[in-house]
């Protein structure tokens, strides 16, 4: 018979060891126990549904169609109670009992709740005005629950507040964000950046407290350590996460923050047990993004189809996806460790930082200026040695070039390989175009040999 | 005075000469492609006529001295036919090769394909069109059941509201062709330029994007991605006239822009902005050539631009949809009439029975007589002197030492082989490695069909007299098939063996069994399909229908893979080559011609990076991958990706450099992206 792989989750992780196993062969049974309702989706989107750059189907990453055609078991609203590494099982909520040979756990992360009076009702419930925003279904209800004119408070100024920040206030809604650490994004970016971002949030109308914590939902709205009372219609949690270990710890997992494996992603306890994205522990490290995920199903899809492969940590970059907000943030700026180069230009809005190391960009954060964030990423993904003063130059912008009067030698028309020097020796367009075949190629040099020969009457003469 | 058309790229221009010896380049301005215009190599081709290196005699090496000694043409194809008909006996006939060219006419396509197929009855013939558009044409056959470059008139481009060049720098490959970009934007209409140069292409774009080389297929899933989340796909066209839709749809969902941007470099706000300008566009027209088609992943990269078309609906739209730019002067007709390892005459394919016996009849042999596939252009050469593979090759019209991939190696093969027969007018790299040189007609010697990009049949007419000594290839052909023992006759004369081409395509997807040399004349080319005199020809396709069985164009789930080798501490930037404008492919006409400047090579690179070297403008630079070294003056322009070096595969050298990874579906090799070390 062969192997049964039970992966639990049906997230991004869970979706691409799938996709990984499939191109690759792997010949074993597997069954993706998804606790939602919804064929698997881009989680990192929902922002952009809320916003309404998105429709909702444009999330799907894969049918259930497309499970079933590949012969993979997808169960939807399968929630997982429990795992009995000793009879090789996991059970569900409804009691059934579903054997496995190997196990993969992609439980993701779940939202944490801040410690606010009033947020939960006696019942567990959450107040009818609070919305956390980790699923489609959260999303749905929120997107529901909007209307045009409303006050909402988003608790959390980290990447998926601020895009909920964003998507809120482009839907009407007027909306203020609360954070705890003195600035914004205070994982990812310094206090100049993370005040440059709250400036930019407020220039699109969006309030911002930082250094303060909400502690009572009221009548009215919520109340801050502070002692404000931010009026709200809508309070949306967004307050960070945290690794889903709950059945590992059960199941007699080793846990620290994560389900702490190794590099081939085994949990270090149980060799039949994997753990993949924001719900393992690396090197003492959990990650809360796609791409590490999915660069941690594919060394798991070699692993299980037989290749030498291992993990050895990601990369990261983090993006903030929200109009008109620019933000992205490579690996670690405020703890890794090097040579700074800065560049803050309050005037324009932006504050740029590269961590160089050995001539590498080790890390580096932008805010508000992301016109060489393509090279950036490309230099830092690629490890490149750089030059003593390429970091600066990367952080200036392009010059702008002077116009200047074509010097006699400067080619003019590259078709037929005419100078400007031999153009001014015509006496005419027409006697240029016959004498130096100029313009009688791809046409494009007309408009400088005409003004060069001073029959161009809409421009003056250069 | 006599009608003609350039001698160089696919465009074909038009033109008139003059002259019965030296002939004089003149206008032709009715003929519709370009109007009367021309660049500086149509202006200057009669000047391939000027030089002395002209070859006029057989010539046979002795390989004892390596001297080449003039020798008859009895005598020259005695002992080629010889030596051939003496390996074909001993080590089978696969043991005799040959590579053709997509500059050779029709005619001689054509020719060449049956002189291997009956003559030599070896499997082992492709050609360097390979190494052209290939990549293209299997995405097109996938997409929609038949490839023909453009599958409409180059004009159209000046109807579309949006077109997107994919790796094409035409306004330097094929100048007179960007005059239709103009007249465009004058219309109101856009250019997208996606290049990792900023070209003189782009330079007249409205809409430039850079990304890093090999990641254009990532790009047209960001788009896609985009379009899709936006809901701007055309939905009914999709319903009505495509397949597998959804699983694209689904393949997408995970490229979102900021994804985007971290694999192509592309700022995320770019890829929005480009999506946006597709999404709100009434026609959209996407074009791709050898900058999205040179890849490993080449024709996984043209299907995914085709799938951002579909999904607009524009294929089979008037003045939209999809097409490829091909390369060389004949890359289109070079490639349907079976020259190719897998093909036969008509864009038939050898695999295919009722294609076998309908080209067997066409011939007067029996079909199980026609040999099957055989190996791809480069890894035929690669094969070469191998214990399984061929130990004599010939070659028309071309000039493999410079133009492929890993040159070094395949200069080594070529020279471990037994027979090496080259038919050239003027003395190449890969002729001064022969053992026999044949010395042959060329352009305006001699009169043959050529299909230019558009699908279009056009005459190349003879306007002067060759010189005393050589031959056309046609008559090489008919000589080699003769002595060999060929069962059948070989024609000589164009107008006669085009007969034959028409009979033979009749009924496959490239027919032009209706068209004939008078109607060239009349009509200003005819478009293929063409299947009876009757037929008008086919200027505009798919306007009803695709070429798939049950008239759909199809979706292709592709995903990016990346270039076959990426940068890494040894090697830290992308390599990627390409033209410039007054050289054509290896140069061996146009570095001949004394009004073309011949710059040589150069290594272009961005200002940051040449600070990083200690690099300075004109002092030369070495490139190094791991194939391969070569030195040239650096050419320091703020134009290029500064992870990026470009240098022109003109002169030798640039292939040296180059990867031989195929592409899995048009083995095409990988010339436009590798992993490469610039020191000063």
């Amino acid at each position: 018979m062969s192997e049964r792989l039970v992966v639990v989750g049906g997230g991004m992780a869970a979706v691409r060891l799938v996709e990984v196993l499939g191109a690759r062969g792997y010949d074993g049974a597997v069954t993706v126990l998804a606790d939602e309702d919804h064929a698997p989706y881009n989680r990192i989107l929902l922002s952009a549904v809320l916003e309404g750059t998105h429709g909702p189907d444009a999330l799907t990453l894969r049918s259930e169609q497309w499970f079933a055609d590949r012969g993979v078991g997808l169960r939807l609203g399968a929630r997982v109670l429990e795992v009995d590494r000793e009879a090789g099982e996991v059970m569900l909520v409804d009691g059934e009992r579903i054997g496995w040979d190997r196990l993969v756990l992609a439980t993701g992360s779940i939202p944490t709740l801040p410690p606010v009076r009033g947020l939960v009702r006696l019942d567990g419930s959450l107040h009818p005005k609070v919305h956390a925003f980790r699923s489609l279904a959260d999303c749905r209800r929120l997107d529901d629950a909007v209307t045009p004119g409303q006050r909402a408070v988003v608790v959390g100024g980290g990447l998926l507040g601020l895009q909920v920040a964003r998507a809120l206030t482009v839907r009407g809604v007027a909306t203020e964000v609360v954070e705890g650490a003195p600035h914004l994004l205070a994982s990812q970016l310094g206090p100049a950046g993370g005040r440059v971002l709250a400036r930019d949030l407020r220039r699109l109308g969006t309030e911002v407290y930082t250094g303060a914590r909400a502690v009572r939902m009221t009548d009215a709205g919520l109340r801050l350590d502070t002692g404000y009372e931010l009026s709200a219609d809508l309070v949306v949690l967004t307050a960070g996460g945290r690794p889903s270990t709950a059945l590992a710890r059960r199941a007699g997992l080793m846990v620290r923050r994560g389900v702490v494996v190794d590099g081939s992603l085994r949990s270090v306890t149980d060799d039949r047990v994997h753990a993949i994205g924001d719900c393992a522990e690396h090197r003492n490290r959990t990650t809360g993004f796609v791409p590490p995920a999915w660069e941690q199903a594919g060394v798991l899809a070699g692993v299980l189809t037989g290749e030498d492969a291992a993990y050895d940590g990601s990369r990261s970059v983090a993006r903030l996806r929200a109009t008109g907000l620019d933000v992205a943030v490579l690996g670690d700026p405020e703890h890794a460790v090097g040579e700074v180069v800065e560049m803050t230009n309050p005037i324009a809005g932006s504050h740029r930082t590269l961590v160089v190391h050995g001539g590498r960009i080790v890390a580096a954060a932008l805010v508000g200026d992301l016109s060489r964030v393509g090279l950036i990423t490309q230099l830092y993904d690629r490890g490149t040695v750089l030059g003593p003063d390429e970091p600066g130059q990367l952080l200036l912008g392009e010059p702008a070039e002077a116009p200047v009067r074509l010097p006699d030698d400067a080619e003019v028309c590259a078709c037929a390989g005419v100078s400007a020097g031999a153009v001014r020796a015509c006496s005419s367009f027409a006697s240029c175009r016959e004498d130096t075949r100029a313009t009688t190629g791809c046409g494009g040099c007309e408009s400088v040999v005409r003004r060069l020969l001073g029959e161009d009457l809409a421009v003056p003469v250069g | 005075m006599t009608d003609t058309h350039c001698p160089y790229c696919s465009l074909q221009c038009g033109m008139r000469l003059t002259g019965r010896r030296a002939p004089e380049v003149g206008e032709w301005p009715e003929f519709p492609v370009n109007r009367g215009a021309l660049c500086r190599k149509g202006w200057s081709a009669a000047g391939l006529y000027g030089g002395r290196e002209r070859l006029t005699t057989p010539l046979v090496r002795d390989r004892a001295t390596g001297e080449l000694s003039p020798v008859t043409w009895d005598e020259a194809l005695d002992l080629v036919a010889g030596r051939l008909a003496a390996l074909r006996a001993e080590r089978g006939p696969d043991s005799v090769a040959v590579f053709g060219g997509g500059g050779l006419t029709n005619e001689k396509a054509y020719q060449l394909g049956k002189l291997a197929r009956v003559a030599l009855g070896t499997s082992q013939i492709d050609y360097n069109g390979r190494w052209c558009m290939s990549s293209a044409a299997s995405a097109g056959t996938r997409a929609f059941g038949i490839d023909r470059g453009l599958p409409f008139p180059l004009a159209d481009v000046e109807q579309a509201d949006v077109v997107v060049l994919v790796g094409s720098n035409l306004a330097e490959t094929m100048p007179p062709a960007a005059r239709h970009l103009d007249a465009l934007r004058a219309r109101g209409g856009k250019v997208v330029v996606v290049d990792p140069r900023r070209t003189p292409t782009a330079n007249r774009a409205d809409v430039v994007v850079q990304p890093v080389p090999g990641s254009d297929l990532a790009l047209a899933l960001g788009v896609l991605h985009l379009l899709v989340a936006g809901g701007k796909v055309d939905e009914e066209y999709v319903a009505a006239r495509t397949t597998g839709w959804d699983e694209v749809r689904e393949s997408v969902a995970g490229w979102w822009p900021e994804r985007v941007e971290r694999v192509t470099g592309v700022p995320a706000d770019e890829v929005r902005s480009l999506a946006d300008l597709l999404g709100g566009a009434a026609t959209v027209m996407v074009l791709t050539a050898r900058g999205a088609e040179q890849h490993s992943t080449g024709s996984d990269t043209v299907l995914a631009w085709i799938n951002v078309a579909l999904a607009l609906g524009m294929p089979g739209t008037p003045g939209a949809g999809y097409g490829c730019l091909t390369g060389q002067g004949n890359g289109q007709g070079g490639r349907e009439h079976g020259q190719k390892a897998d093909q036969l005459p008509g864009y038939r394919m050898i695999d295919d029975p009722a294609a076998r016996a309908h080209v067997a009849g066409v011939w007067g042999v029996d079909p199980d007589s026609l040999p099957g596939k055989g190996r791809s252009a480069y890894e035929l050469l690669d094969a070469l002197g191998q214990p399984d593979g061929p130990s004599a090759l010939l070659v028309l019209g071309s000039n493999i030492v410079v133009s492929a991939p890993r040159a070094t190696h395949v200069r080594q093969r070529l020279e471990s082989l037994d027979l090496l027969v080259v038919a050239d007018m003027v003395l190449s790299e890969t002729a001064a490695l022969a053992d026999v040189v044949l010395p042959v007609t060329q352009w305006a010697e001699e009169t043959g069909t050529m299909t230019n990009l558009e699908g279009r049949v056009i005459l190349r007419q003879r306007a002067i007299t060759p010189p005393a000594g050589v031959r056309s290839d046609l008559d090489v052909i008919a000589g080699l098939a003769s002595r060999l023992g060929s069962p059948v006759e070989f024609a000589t004369d164009p107008e006669t063996v085009f007969e034959e081409l028409g009979r033979a395509s009749a009924g496959g997807k490239a027919d032009y069994a209706g068209i004939t040399y008078d109607r060239i004349r009349a009509e200003h080319g005819v478009f293929w399909p063409c299947p009876g005199p009757e037929h008008p020809g086919t200027p505009r396709m798919f306007l009803d229908s695709f070429a798939h069985p049950d008239g759909r164009a199809r979706f292709h789930v592709v995903d990016h893979r990346g270039p076959a080798e990426v940068p890494c501490d040894d090697y830290p930037v992308h390599l990627t080559t390409g033209r410039v404008l007054a050289q054509y492919q290896s140069g061996a006409q146009t570095r001949r011609v004394r009004d073309l400047p011949d710059t040589g090579p150069f290594v272009e690179l961005h200002p940051m990076l040449a600070g990083r070297i200690g690099a300075t403008d004109g002092e030369p630079v070495t490139v190094a991958t791991r194939r391969g070294t070569m030195t040239a003056p650096a050419r320091v322009v703020a134009t290029i990706r500064p992870d990026t070096v470009f240098v022109p595969f003109h002169w030798v050298g640039a292939n040296r450099l180059t990867n031989d990874a195929l592409d899995p579906a048009s083995r095409m090799p990988e010339f436009k992206v590798c992993a490469a070390a610039v020191s000063a």
